[in-house]
């Protein structure tokens, strides 16, 4: 069998060559020396660029959530109930909060925040949980837990 | 900005001094615990680029209590540069020449390498004894809590309360090391 039309198919290189480096370039654009100017080492770093960026697309999740964590633990540690603790009582009075929300609470809205812990610490005591010890200062607070106990 | 926003703002972002004793402590759990003042990563504002860090006293730290047989078996390993220039120093020798370094060394080696390291490490101030200069003790606020209770020597009670101390049996002379 004699293929005619992929001879010409091979010509056709898809767009002009002055496109598809210009498409290149213009992910060198911010690169330093000849890595921004040579085709041939641009298309290098920035395969190896883009590679990285898939890469950190996953590790700046991961990042994220490190930092959230460091500060709620750091607000929990204030108001001495421990994460594990604050995030169990908080699950178990269904305040569904995550750990950006968290983070930013225990930011920008310390009084927010504390509340929150005191919540937290309420149920943990109600609930009998290890690692908390009784407070007086959340008396004021009560929860469907308190009540049950209390009759 | 209001009075009282200023006043939080500057209250936010002041440096607080702590202090530490780090008598009989074990100085490489003490240094996860220092780390994280010196870092700031006891705040909520906490973020790595943020110079959000504390200063630390640290006294005492020629009384630092390493666990086991560490003073014998933990290397410090140092080289000049130079062929032939590496040395290995033990805890104990270490701790001869200089009474802080095993403090100094066990707080810079729990933190992560990065530029930071070494500017966060000048906010640690480590004093062998309890006798610190009077212009960092005025600043000092608070007290981090030590890690385990120093005990108390037998030598350290007063005569009267070891005699007054209830016992259960009183030993014949024959028991008693004099």
């Amino acid at each position: 069998m004699v293929f005619t039309s992929v001879v010409n198919y091979v010509r056709a290189r898809g767009p002009d060559e002055i496109w598809r480096k210009r498409r290149i370039f213009k992910l060198a654009a911010h690169f330093i020396g000849r890595r921004r100017n040579c085709y041939s080492i641009a298309l290098r770093n920035v395969h190896r660029a883009l590679a990285y960026a898939t890469k950190g697309r996953k590790l700046k999740r991961a990042d994220m959530a490190n930092l959230w964590e460091t500060r709620v633990r750091a607000g929990c540690e204030q108001h001495n109930i421990s994460y594990e603790t604050f995030r169990e009582g908080l699950a178990r009075t269904d305040i569904l909060l995550n750990r950006k929300t968290l983070a930013d609470l225990a930011c920008w809205e310390p009084y927010s925040f504390k509340a929150l812990t005191d919540i937290a610490k309420r149920r943990a005591l109600d609930d009998g949980l290890a690692g908390i010890k009784a407070d007086t200062s959340i008396d004021r607070i009560i929860t469907r837990g308190t009540l049950h106990r209390d009759k | 900005m209001s009075q009282l926003k200023r006043v939080q703002q500057w209250a936010t972002f002041a440096r607080v001094w702590h202090i530490y004793d780090a008598a009989w402590q074990n100085p490489f759990q003490s240094a996860e615990l220092l780390k994280k003042y010196l870092m700031g990563m006891h705040k909520p504002i906490y973020h790595p680029m943020n110079d959000c860090g504390d200063h630390v006293i640290v006294i005492n730290t020629a009384d630092v209590a390493l666990p086991g047989d560490e003073w014998k078996k933990r290397v410090y390993f140092h080289h000049t540069g130079y062929p032939g220039g590496a040395s290995w120093t033990l805890a104990w020798e270490l701790h001869k020449k200089n009474p802080t370094m095993v403090m100094k060394k066990a707080v810079y080696n729990s933190m992560d390498r990065s530029l930071q390291r070494r500017y966060t490490m000048e906010r640690l101030h480590l004093y062998p004894d309890a006798n610190v200069p009077l212009n960092l003790l005025e600043n000092v606020s608070n007290q981090i809590k030590q890690l385990r209770p120093k005990p108390k020597r037998l030598d350290e009670y007063k005569e009267e309360e070891v005699r007054e101390f209830p016992k259960l049996i009183d030993l014949p002379k024959s028991y008693i090391v004099e």
